[in-house]
């Protein structure tokens, strides 16, 4: 029917093959849609709070939809639950509060390919549009893993190996079961791994909870955008692990 | 070959073709066309051939100066504050915070001119400010001067504030190795509550040695 739908998070399989048994198109709001500062959402959200919801906020402010599907279960946060009410009453589109409980595992593997990180990442996202799983990926052995949500700030992941394991939440959306909390709480002890988290949002608790029990982790809040510190904790935490980092750095001298 | 540490307010250079030591330039001072071979620190990337992470120079810097298994490295700059904690021979922790700790070496070096303090001559106060950035910080100091403070003793709980906040950020250890123009700074080092040992402004060029060393052998 032509008609534009917003997700948040991921929305039980069902509306999601409906949605596209409809021909509608999907419009992912916890991604930014739009070159607008993120401030402007703070007409109808506090300014510290988590940047990805922030974004929905603004997505929603300025994008012409039909419809929003919002998950606001364990599936993705409480925080979520509140947004939806703004929404319902900042809105004249229906707002749909979903509950994504779904434990069918479609499997992982692009999690677990030699694809770029940030390549990984822009294909799990935009697989949440799909109902089908990921196409095939040959697994790769892990120098590093990246634990957590997808960052609002995808800049960070061009400084990881093309080696590097998804965990967390992100493996839970390719496997298309996000409340998943074994999945998530997964971890390789083998590998150096960052714990990313999202500032402001409750699985910061996780990831940090998480990195004190790896033996080789760095714990990284990181707001909207990822600063010149974050970005040289990360380059430091994989130079002094004795991950080796692919040659985009130039003429950084890796250690 | 021609190692340098870009500070923010200023920059150590080192010859490794000389025996010269290294030698301290205010940035501002800086020849705009002045290129080093390796160096760290903000300007790295634009002012050298190539550059090195800032942590991963405070890293093998510390290994190369201290040689211990276990340790917690802390570099006061201008304007932030780093951190390193060696287990085992291994880093096993690390932070970097150029927002919390903002601009406190900046700050110090800027009130002890505004208000001609020496602070070799200023007795450790009993108790500081709750301060978090040196910027935000200044406020307490206007604070106590109106209510009756020296502008001096205000200073002074700025700077025991200052080194309590640097404190906590390294994760309360029982000794900090210090790296940075702060080493210098009695006050500073003194509002300490635990052992320091001051190794100085040129624990990143050491680093950058360190580098150099290991990258050189056959």
């Amino acid at each position: 029917m032509n008609r534009r739908i917003g997700i948040v998070g991921i929305p039980p399989l069902a509306v999601i093959r409906k949605i596209n048994a409809d021909r509608d198109s999907i419009v992912d709001l916890d991604e930014p849609q739009l070159q607008l500062a993120i401030d402007l959402s703070s007409k109808y959200l506090p300014r510290v709070y988590c940047a990805i919801l922030r974004t929905v906020v603004l997505n929603g402010m300025h994008l012409d939809l039909d419809r929003i599907y919002i998950d606001v279960g364990p599936g993705k946060c409480d925080c979520a639950l509140h947004v939806s009410t703004i929404l319902t009453d900042m809105l004249a589109i229906p707002i749909t509060p979903t509950r994504n409980l779904d434990m069918e595992s479609f499997g992982t593997p692009i999690c677990r390919s030699n694809l770029p990180l940030l390549n990984k990442f822009l294909a799990i996202t935009n697989g949440v549009q799909s109902s089908e799983p990921s196409t095939p990926h040959e697994p790769c052995t892990p120098t590093a893993g990246f634990w957590g949500v997808p960052p609002r700030d995808f800049s960070i992941l061009s400084l990881f190996p093309d080696s590097t394991h998804v965990y967390g939440w992100t493996r839970c959306m390719e496997n298309k079961t996000p409340a998943k909390l074994t999945l998530e709480s997964y971890y390789n002890p083998n590998i150096p791994t960052v714990f990313f988290a999202q500032s402001f949002c409750a699985k910061t608790a996780l990831a940090r909870h998480l990195a004190n029990q790896h033996p080789k982790a760095l714990y990284l809040d990181c707001d909207v955008n990822a600063g010149s510190s974050a970005r040289a904790k990360i380059e430091a935490f994989l130079e002094l692990s004795g991950v080796q980092t692919s040659s985009r750095g130039g003429k950084h001298a890796a250690g | 070959m021609l190692l340098a540490d870009f500070g923010t307010s200023y920059c150590k250079l080192l010859d490794t073709a000389t025996s010269a030591k290294p030698r301290i330039l205010p940035t501002r001072d800086l020849g705009k066309n002045f290129i080093a071979d390796l160096a760290t620190g903000h300007n790295a990337k634009r002012r050298s051939k190539r550059s090195m992470n800032e942590l991963t120079a405070l890293a093998r810097g510390g290994r190369r100066l201290i040689n211990k298994p276990d340790f917690v490295l802390l570099d006061c700059g201008s304007r932030d504050i780093k951190f390193i904690r060696y287990e085992d021979f291994e880093v096993a922790d690390m932070g970097w915070n150029a927002e919390c700790g903002a601009s406190m070496g900046f700050t110090i070096e800027l009130l002890s001119k505004y208000y001609d303090i020496d602070y070799s001559a200023v007795p450790i106060p009993e108790s500081g400010f709750s301060i978090t950035c040196g910027v935000l910080g200044m406020s307490h100091i206007f604070d106590a001067v109106v209510s009756g403070s020296s502008e001096t003793e205000a200073v002074a709980k700025f700077v025991r504030g200052i080194a309590r906040n640097a404190y906590r950020f390294a994760g309360t250890p029982e000794k900090i190795y210090l790296s940075g123009g702060l080493c210098d700074n009695p006050l500073f080092t003194g509002s300490f509550p635990c052992d320091i040992v001051p190794l100085g402004r040129f624990v990143l060029l050491e680093g950058l040695k360190e580098y150099l060393a290991t990258n050189q052998r056959p």
